[in-house]
């Protein structure tokens, strides 16, 4: 009986063994055909290509073949399966043999490092902010040829060697989105212009049971807008690589010092919401769009968001953050993600065709609210029209060069959990110092 | 394959058996380890082609920088949580040993959190916490006790014992089955002796329930160690390590440093260093416990 239960054990335990082992050599084999055959695929396309380049090196006037399938990552996961398809269905009507497919990637910067790493990145994405200038030549292929050159507004920022290796996907001015209803409601007739203006009208939104300014303070990134300000006073578009070569870069009085003081003069003088621990991204524009908050210090990307959460476009206005009380009007234009090719894309003429396509018709830039980065194209949001027709001083923030991301890098230092610092600590002083101190430490340490 | 004689049948069956496990084991294990082991003695950034060697300078960084030994502190309030949470483990799991009406409908309720995903309860857990419109801040407003409402997930000094109770809360009911487990293993003839030569229920606690489990406490207390050591899944879905970093763990500080700041280099070998206080705290545990038995 024993036996017997133990030989059919065996006999069942022999026979899963020999299943799942056919099944993992199966496997194998599936995969085996399959990449075999995308292999052949690719092979096949960039026969094709080389045919097509061939072609065009032999006889001028022919373009080079705009086909197959070129693959487009974004941050956006909010759009990739609306505004971001028709882009998509557009390019394909455009070239039919073109297809683009579009990857949404949450956590975008990780992921795509990772890809970077393990030469899987996407044949068009955006690269990461954190990617030294002197890497792209590793990964991006130059884009030069693409004959944007002259008409494109931060051209040098993603520049190694001399060539273009990303294109801006638009630029946000910094300043104030704020709902017109809930300043008329407290009582304000004209848009601040003085330092004193903002508190006085924060001061009458508060009495009006308005909760002045929205910072969003427990997500952090939300706080960027101070480190953006400290360009301003700073009067200088290069911060952040003047700071490199500094040892103590956060003196009291400078530049970071005077943003955040007004940040904190809101915090303390209860100009922002009760409990900045609880605040809420995605609410705060609900409260925005709905007049129970009345501002924001953003870019002005986030006016068209605020009008998708209800607001009437007309209500919402966007004005620079006075820095001071001499009422001069300053604002700094900061450019979004770049765009870059794959060295090693499979169809580089067809993933250049779409990135061109992305830049000059598709729109993009006026749907996300950015400026374009076309020098020859209006923007098309009406608030920054009229914030622009004020013609305020503008900088144009420059990239931050690989000396100034190594010390960061190091140092771990983000802006915006640098200001959470200086508003939640008991001193601004000492935490300046702390950072002072982290900052010439890092320096050291990677030789700068 | 009949021709072959019993020892050689019994090498085929063992090796084929145990081919396919140790071959994920060093593919997804082994492997990623020494791998890993490797990269600490690198400055790779996460995606460059070139990974430069720089010796033991990451290792030193770690234990000179204060800010990164820092956190452990946090990781101690789970280790608080953890231990009140086998204590009530155990008495939960006495009580619901005993005979008492209901007593699977209470097994199965305590044991319902541990099921669930943990970044479910995170959420659920926000939702609680929150200061504002939280249910937990309704609860104390309803029955008179304003005073008592914090900003639970923005207060410094609160943040972390509020991310302690949620583990603690999710962990429980697992600890509790395990002891029930253990003490359902315990021969009742001893009970019932013990009972006749006049034992209290105290007394049957300390000198015949405890020693038959210190087995599984200490199993328990190891994973609850290593458990405080790892923790990441709350903090990085409620927090993000905030306010101003004070609910930062040793991982979250580890997932930073890789992923936000580039620095695999050193990301690694915070999680030597990790790996290796695990293996430490372990080793000390087994010395002290075991002392005497062997």
């Amino acid at each position: 009986m024993k036996k017997k239960q133990l030989l059919s054990t065996m006999a069942v335990l022999g026979l899963a063994m020999s299943m799942t082992a056919g099944c993992g050599s199966n496997n194998g084999n599936n995969d085996g055909t399959a990449a075999s055959n995308n292999k052949a695929t690719n092979a096949a396309a960039t026969n094709d290509n080389a045919a097509a380049t061939n072609a065009v090196a032999s006889e001028e006037p022919a373009a080079p073949k705009i086909a197959g399938k070129v693959v487009f990552t974004t941050n956006r996961t909010d759009l990739v399966d609306t505004e971001l398809k028709n882009y998509a269905d557009k390019f394909h009507e455009k070239y039919p043999d073109a297809t683009v497919e579009i990857e949404a990637i949450k956590d975008y910067d990780q992921t795509t490092k990772i890809r970077m790493a393990s030469n899987e990145l996407a044949d068009i994405s955006l690269i990461p902010g954190t990617v030294k200038n002197s890497d792209l030549p590793n990964f991006y292929m130059p884009l030069d040829d693409l004959g944007l050159n002259d008409r494109i507004y931060f051209k040098d920022n993603r520049s190694q060697d001399g060539k273009l290796y990303g294109i801006s996907s638009g630029s946000a001015a910094m300043g104030v989105t704020y709902n017109k209803k809930a300043f008329a409601t407290a009582g304000i007739t004209a848009v601040p212009k003085t330092l004193d203006e903002l508190f006085a009208a924060a001061e009458k939104l508060k009495a009006a049971g308005i909760i002045p300014l929205a910072t969003n303070f427990k997500d952090k990134w939300p706080l960027y807008g101070w480190d953006q300000e400290a360009f301003i006073f700073a009067n200088d578009p290069a911060l952040h690589n003047t700071m490199a070569t500094q040892d103590e870069p956060f003196a009291v009085d400078g530049p970071h010092w005077q943003a955040f003081s007004i940040l904190k003069k809101m915090v303390d003088s209860g100009y922002v919401e009760k409990d900045l621990m609880s605040t809420n991204w995605e609410g705060s524009k609900k409260d925005v769009a709905s007049g129970k908050i009345a501002m924001f210090l953003l870019g002005n990307w986030v006016v068209p968001q605020v009008v998708d959460n209800g607001a009437a476009a007309e209500d919402v206005g966007f004005f620079p953050l006075p820095l001071d009380n001499s009422g001069e009007a300053k604002v700094i234009l900061a450019s979004d993600y770049y765009y870059g090719i794959d060295k090693n894309s499979d169809n580089p003429d067809t993933a250049k065709a779409f990135l061109k396509f992305l830049i000059e018709e598709s729109g993009y830039d006026d749907y996300a609210g950015f400026i374009p980065v076309l020098k020859d194209k209006q923007p098309k949001l009406a608030q920054l029209n009229e914030f622009m027709a004020t013609n305020p001083k503008v900088i144009e923030m420059a990239a931050e060069n690989d000396d100034y991301l190594a010390i960061a890098n190091k140092m771990q230092f983000d802006t915006s959990a640098f200001a959470q610092d200086a508003i939640m600590g008991k001193d601004m002083k000492t935490v300046f110092e702390s950072y002072n101190k982290k900052w010439k430490d890092a320096k050291a340490a990677v030789g700068k | 394959m009949f021709a072959m004689s019993y020892k050689v049948q019994r090498y085929v069956i063992l090796f084929s058996f145990l081919t396919l496990p140790l071959l994920l084991l060093a593919v997804f294990s082994f492997y990623p380890a020494v791998y890993l082991a490797w990269l600490s003695f690198t400055s790779w950034d996460g995606y460059s082609p070139d990974k430069a060697w720089v010796g033991f300078s990451n290792y030193k960084e770690i234990f000179t920088n204060a800010d990164i030994f820092k956190v452990l502190s946090h990781n101690f309030v789970y280790f608080i949580g953890g231990i009140v949470q086998n204590i009530l483990a155990l008495i939960f799991a006495v009580l619901l040993n005993s005979r008492l009406r209901g007593r699977n409908t209470f097994r199965a309720l305590l044991f319902l959190p541990y099921i669930m995903n943990s970044v479910a309860i995170a959420y659920m857990f926000t939702y609680v916490y929150d200061a504002q419109n939280g249910s937990l801040n309704a609860l104390l407003t309803s029955v008179g006790l304003e005073s008592w409402i914090k900003s639970w997930l923005g207060d410094a000094g609160i943040v972390n014992y509020s991310l302690a109770f949620i583990s603690m809360w999710k962990f429980m009911g697992f600890n509790m089955v395990i002891y029930l487990g253990a003490l359902q293993s315990i021969p009742g003839d001893l009970y019932e002796a013990a009972k006749i030569d006049g034992a209290g229920p105290f007394q049957s606690f300390f000198y015949i329930t405890w020693p038959s489990i210190i087995k599984i406490v200490e199993l328990s207390m190891l994973l609850t160690v290593s458990g405080a050591l790892e923790v990441f899944d709350l903090p990085f879905v409620m927090t993000k390590g905030g306010p101003a970093g004070a609910s930062q763990t040793f991982v979250t500080q580890t997932v930073e440093t890789a992923f936000n700041f580039s620095n695999y280099g050193l990301a690694s070998a915070m999680g030597m260093v990790l790996l290796l206080i695990v293996v430490l705290v372990i080793f000390i545990q087994r010395k002290l416990i075991l002392r005497g038995e062997e």
